[in-house]
């Protein structure tokens, strides 16, 4: 049997509950690290001030800001809203979130939002969201439509905002001449937390930031290409893992490796349905 | 309808869905703004990051001690020594990434003020204050007074622009 032939039983095998299990896994995985995360900085942060922020809460609706008030203005109920998420991203991981549970974490997600001003690590609280929107999708849509039903709708929206990311991050970059001229890597690459560069790094020479550049932002352009081909799919979370992996390794972005794994098993399910 | 025919449609819906992304991406579309649009632009991410180099915010303060000598302006910027582990927890590294977006919030609340407006009258001002106090070197204390500034830096080179100068706070 070719390995063509091989790759290809395995891919008539799977099943939605594969895919909805990887994504259960990844997504809770992920919460939790984040979880854990806030609990820490929660004891790290000292220019936080909710006596400040909560100017800038709407007061409408009514009952908003005495809500943020209860849970952002001493440390005690804003950690229980975060044991509260760590033991639904278990439960989540476990395969038994609930309906209820999964409601609860996008809410929380909202409090979040308000309690970090939008977003406490900007692109990774964006997939995050566009994580837990998809589980919500699929908890809600398959309350009503099946299970089955829900979660390829869940999948899909996650699948479509993650091949979005990188097909919009790609152009866009490609579409800026010092990214072409490869420019521009050393430059973000000094700037990251773990910079700068190592003044022999070979991100410094000009003929590599060119390739480096060139072969990252057609690569994230071509997102939209999975879609065709399971195995295309699988080649490109890969070389996402890899890419995500090496974002860490400059700039510290953790929290960006593990929201974007865990939408591939979305992406892969996407390619093979 | 076949199966052909469905997939062909479908796959013409996602290609005309990601050409009016690529046409978005070259084209000015409106900026929301509002206080809920603010809280809530994670539902609607542009997915745009390290696009343009630019000249990009940073924070810079300077202590008065007791002696009533001022110190170097010392720059404030996230720097940390690398580690596999921080793949599965980076609190610190992430929290100082956050107050660096801090920074980048307030000059993007300097770009945005009205005509008259007051920028310490915002949020993010006290904030970037705070950081800044908390940043002062611990060899030069007690410090009675600090002062910060916001400069636009240049990664080519070029000297860099004052943006913002505070008042003299008091410590």
């Amino acid at each position: 049997m070719t390995m063509s032939a091989v790759a290809q039983e395995a891919m008539a095998a799977l099943s939605l509950g594969v895919f909805v299990r990887a994504f259960e896994l990844l997504l809770g995985w992920s919460l939790l690290l984040q979880t854990l995360e806030q609990w820490h900085i929660q004891r790290l942060d000292r220019v936080s001030d909710w006596s400040v922020q909560r100017q800038e809460v709407p007061t409408q609706p009514t009952g908003l800001l005495a809500l943020t008030d209860a849970l952002f203005a001493r440390p005690g109920p804003y950690l229980a809203m975060l044991g509260l998420r760590g033991g639904l991203a278990v439960l989540l991981m476990a395969g038994l979130l609930p309906a209820a549970g999964a409601v609860a974490l996008f809410a929380i997600a909202l409090l979040l939002l308000l309690r970090w001003r939008g977003a406490f690590n900007g692109g990774s609280d964006f997939m995050t969201l566009a994580g837990l929107t998809g589980l919500l999708i699929a908890h809600t849509w398959g309350a009503w439509a099946g299970m089955a039903e829900g979660w390829r709708a869940g999948l899909w929206y996650v699948a479509l905002q993650s091949i979005t990311s990188y097909f919009v991050s790609g152009w866009v970059k490609f579409s800026r001449a010092e990214w072409r001229s490869g420019a521009a890597l050393p430059l973000f690459l000094d700037t990251g937390v773990y910079g700068p560069l190592a003044p022999d790094s070979v991100f410094r020479r000009p003929a590599v930031a060119r390739l480096a550049s060139w072969s990252f932002t057609l690569w994230e352009g071509c997102a939209p290409l999975v879609l065709l081909d399971p195995r295309i799919a699988a080649l490109f979370c890969t070389v996402a893992a890899l890419f995500h992996f090496l974002v860490f390794w400059f700039f510290g972005l953790n929290r960006f490796f593990w929201a974007w794994v865990a939408t591939f098993p979305a992406v892969m399910y996407a390619a093979w349905a | 309808m076949s199966h052909t025919t469905l997939l062909t449609i479908t796959l013409l819906l996602f290609g005309a869905y990601f050409a009016w992304l690529a046409w978005a991406m070259r084209h000015r579309t409106r900026v929301l703004q509002g206080r809920w649009w603010f809280f809530l632009r994670a539902f609607f991410p542009n997915w745009k990051f390290y696009h343009a180099v630019g000249r990009p915010p940073r924070l810079h303060v300077r202590g008065q001690q007791a002696s009533g000598e001022w110190t170097d302006w010392q720059l404030v910027y996230p720097r940390s020594q690398r580690a596999l582990w921080h793949l599965f927890h980076n609190a610190p590294v992430n929290l100082a990434l956050n107050h660096q977006n801090l920074v980048d919030h307030l000059a993007a609340d300097i770009n945005d003020l009205p005509e008259g407006g007051d920028i310490q009258a915002s949020v993010t001002y006290p904030l970037v204050a705070r950081l800044a106090r908390l940043a002062l070197p611990s060899e030069g204390a007690p410090y009675q007074a600090y002062q910060f500034e916001l400069r636009l830096a240049s990664p080519r080179g070029e000297a860099p622009e004052r943006m913002l100068q505070s008042p003299v706070l008091a410590a």
